[in-house]
């Protein structure tokens, strides 16, 4: 499994989690970042809807450089879960080779034989004081990992689109995430070149 | 050795001559009135297993271009030991004498018998041949002493800027100072209330203004807020330059290596040594400012036995660790801190010109180091004397633990038992006692235990700035490592080279050692032996 690819290609991805996690949020950041920051096109489709209430709720979001004329996920590139129930309703769409990315904490990657990318982000908005802040760490850390998104587009799609006054604590939070996944791949690069250790 | 330096002409090659063996064979070339080059200047010995470290670089910081150590064979030594102790000494200066780009070379050890005549004077031939082809050394005697600062007003000045008219006389310094606690009699009240009476010139007065340890913790303590660590300081440098006997330990060998780094022509190879596998890059605008370690491993190299090189080292591989490939500065000199604490101001001053000026031209912003005492005086110290550094400084440890925290790291489990030993410039002079214990919770021990006086009110390891060692440091000592002991713990960290060489030297005290006795390693090395990528 390799990192989804920048520019020139269209990538689906879909966001999970419970409700109140505040994915559909992230999915409507990620959509802004594409379109305002990065200028490429982008759509956006939520899943609410007596099929989410308690259980998986999701965003599904296709970042394109052409129009998108059908905006459904049917085969995820990358799927992002942060909770059980989501994982267990959207693993089985997942493309061959797609990108998973999970909170470390909430999802059992049951099944799943091949890699995939974990970051405790309800822990690390829980150290932040907000556990609110958990779907912000992990849009960090998905557009470290990924590179979906630009990092400035994302990050200030994130400052523009949260409640007034919060704006810094979001932004701390961005940077969380994303400084772990910086930190997630070069410990792969590492270990991949032998040198684990110091 | 004044005689010497009197001597001293364009081109000095200092020859110390043990009385016995070699002294006959000299006396016979005398005698023979045999060509003895005019540079050599002979100093009479009673036995070459007498010179010590301090003694053969003290030549080289009065401005010798060569020194032979000249004595008898292994074997015929009046006294015994003495062929082998003059090897040892030799064998580390020389070392030293590498380090600091003047060359080995430069220093020889050669054994005479009285009979030997002609191999003396073809080995004193030759040498002062080779030393002429090598040229002057770069070494400007820095000299210790200049102005003599006007007394009483100076007195007042001093302890106006400390505030230690503040003083109420309650005494709750001297009942936490370590010195004191360790039966020593010895009173930082007392000196206090000496000095402001203008007793500064009573011998016991002066031999206790040697004794601090400049630790701190009667600052902690005290309700005025009377520094008196900086207090202790500076009447050190009045004392040191109106002419007192600075009570250096060994033979104020630390003290003559720091002003002879304040040579600006010096070539220093300070870290020649690296291994190979430690990353750097000359064009990085971030610097490691190593510190002394590859001084002091010479110099206890047959004593001691310290390996405080490994934390420069291990230092270097947590920065790679994270792809920080730092510059080096090969002519690093000594941050100054040792002279700054023991009373000679003008030479740290020279330091810390020489280093920043270094740094500055290699366009440097940051430097990062592992030695508090060299944090603390490039962050605090040069400022306040008036060298500004121009660079940020940061503690390795602050860099380690910001890195640490953005995530994917983890450490491997460390079978041993934990306590910790506080660097006083870190943990008290900057309040910063967390930050080395944030990292210790970071890593996967089998337990960690603090001792009874820890972080901000930690016992002192027992020297600072290698002045007024005695007894009384030992007894301090022996108190610290058994409460080290009495954690339960297998492994002393620590965060300082220094904590580690004065510790480890009571625990080869000959009664005590065993009991004493505990292993040691600074917190960077047992970062850096455990840290892995998740
Ligand atoms: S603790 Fe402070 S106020 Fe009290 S005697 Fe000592 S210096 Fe004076
Ligand atoms: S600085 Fe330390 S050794 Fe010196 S008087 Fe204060 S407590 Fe005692
Ligand atoms: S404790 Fe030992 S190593 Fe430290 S200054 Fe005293 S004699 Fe030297």
């Amino acid at each position: 499994m390799t990192q989804a690819n920048k520019g020139g290609q269209r990538q689906e991805i879909v966001f999970t989690g419970f409700g109140g996690q505040g994915i559909v949020l992230a999915g409507r950041i990620l959509g802004k970042a594409a379109v305002i920051g990065d200028h490429r096109q982008s759509t956006l489709v939520q899943a609410y809807g007596p099929e989410a209430r308690g259980g998986a709720c999701s965003a599904q979001v296709i970042i394109a450089d052409q129009a998108i004329h059908y905006p459904y996920v049917r085969r995820p590139d990358v799927l992002v879960c942060m909770s059980q129930a989501g994982f267990d309703k959207f693993i089985g769409q997942m493309k061959e080779g797609g990108t998973l990315l999970i909170d470390k904490d909430l999802v059992q990657p049951k099944g799943v034989s091949g890699d995939f990318f974990s970051i405790p982000s309800s822990r690390m908005a829980e150290e932040l004081g907000r556990i609110m802040l958990a779907n912000i760490i992990m849009l960090g850390f998905f557009t470290a990992v990924t590179g979906a998104v630009s990092v400035d587009a994302a990050r200030d799609a994130v400052v523009k689109s949260v409640p007034k006054g919060t704006e810094e604590m979001n932004a701390t939070a961005f940077n969380k995430g994303c400084d772990y996944g910086l930190a997630v791949l070069k410990g792969r690069e590492k270990k991949a070149s032998g040198k684990a250790g110091a | 050795m004044p005689c010497a330096l009197n001597l001293m002409t364009d081109f000095n090659i200092i020859l110390f001559m043990c009385n016995w063996g070699p002294h006959a064979a000299y006396q016979t070339l005398q005698d023979t009135a045999a060509r003895i080059p005019d540079e050599i200047k002979m100093v009479r010995i009673p036995c070459a297993g007498r010179i010590s470290k301090a003694l053969l670089l003290r030549s080289f910081e009065m401005g010798a271009h060569g020194v032979a150590l000249v004595g008898c064979h292994p074997g015929s030594c009046r006294y015994g030991t003495g062929s082998s102790n003059a090897q040892d000494h030799v064998e580390d200066a020389r070392g030293i004498l590498e380090l600091l780009g003047l060359g080995k070379d430069r220093l020889r050890l050669a054994t005479f018998l009285p009979d030997e005549p002609e191999r003396l004077l073809s080995f004193l031939q030759d040498f002062t041949t080779e030393i002429r082809e090598m040229g002057p050394s770069p070494i400007a005697p820095a000299g210790e002493k200049t102005l003599l600062i006007e007394g009483n007003n100076a007195i007042q000045e001093i302890v106006a800027a400390h505030d230690v008219y503040a003083c109420q006389d309650c005494g709750k310094c001297s009942s936490a100072c370590p010195l004191t606690l360790a039966g020593k009699p010895f009173s930082p009240r007392g000196i206090a209330s000496e000095v402001i009476a203008g007793h500064i010139d009573a011998p016991a007065v002066q031999k206790d203004i040697w004794s601090c340890l400049t630790c701190g913790l009667c600052y902690d303590r005290c309700p005025s807020a009377v520094d008196f660590a900086g207090f202790i300081r500076d009447l050190r440098h009045y004392l040191a330059t109106s002419g007192s006997n600075n009570h250096t330990a060994h033979g104020g060998f630390f003290q003559s290596l720091m002003r002879t780094m304040t040579s600006e022509d010096l070539q220093m190879r300070h870290w020649e040594w690296l291994p190979e596998d430690i990353q750097t890059d000359p064009d990085s605008k971030i610097l490691f400012f190593g510190g002394c370690a590859p001084y002091f491993d010479i110099f206890f190299r047959t004593h001691l036995g310290v390996k405080t090189r490994d934390i420069l080292v291990d230092s270097l591989r947590l920065l790679n660790f994270f792809d920080i490939h730092p510059a080096l500065l090969m002519n690093e000199r000594c941050c100054g801190h040792d002279l700054l604490w023991s009373g000679d101001r003008e030479n740290f001053g020279k330091l810390a010109q020489l280093n920043v000026r270094a740094l500055r031209d290699m366009g440097i912003e940051e430097v990062i180091t592992a030695c508090p005492e060299c944090y603390r005086t490039l962050a605090r110290d040069y400022p306040q004397q008036g060298v500004e550094p121009g660079f940020k400084v940061t503690h390795i440890f602050d860099l380690i633990e910001k890195e640490i925290d953005k995530g994917a790291i983890s450490f491997k489990e460390l079978g041993r038992k934990l306590t910790f030993q506080d660097p006083c410039r870190l943990s008290r002079f900057e309040n910063r006692p967390d930050l080395p214990r944030k990292l210790i919770r970071r890593l996967n021990p089998v337990s960690f235990d603090e001792m009874p006086e820890h972080g901000t009110s930690a016992i002192c390891c027992g020297n600072s700035a290698w002045v007024g060692c005695d007894a009384f440091s030992k007894a301090l000592q022996v108190k610290r490592l058994r409460q080290a002991h009495g954690t339960g713990s297998d492994l002393l960290v620590t965060a300082c080279p220094k904590c580690q060489i004065h510790l480890r030297c009571a625990m080869e005290d000959p009664f005590l050692g065993e009991e004493l006795h505990m292993e040691m390693m600074d917190l960077a090395s047992v970062l850096a032996k455990t840290i892995e990528w998740e």
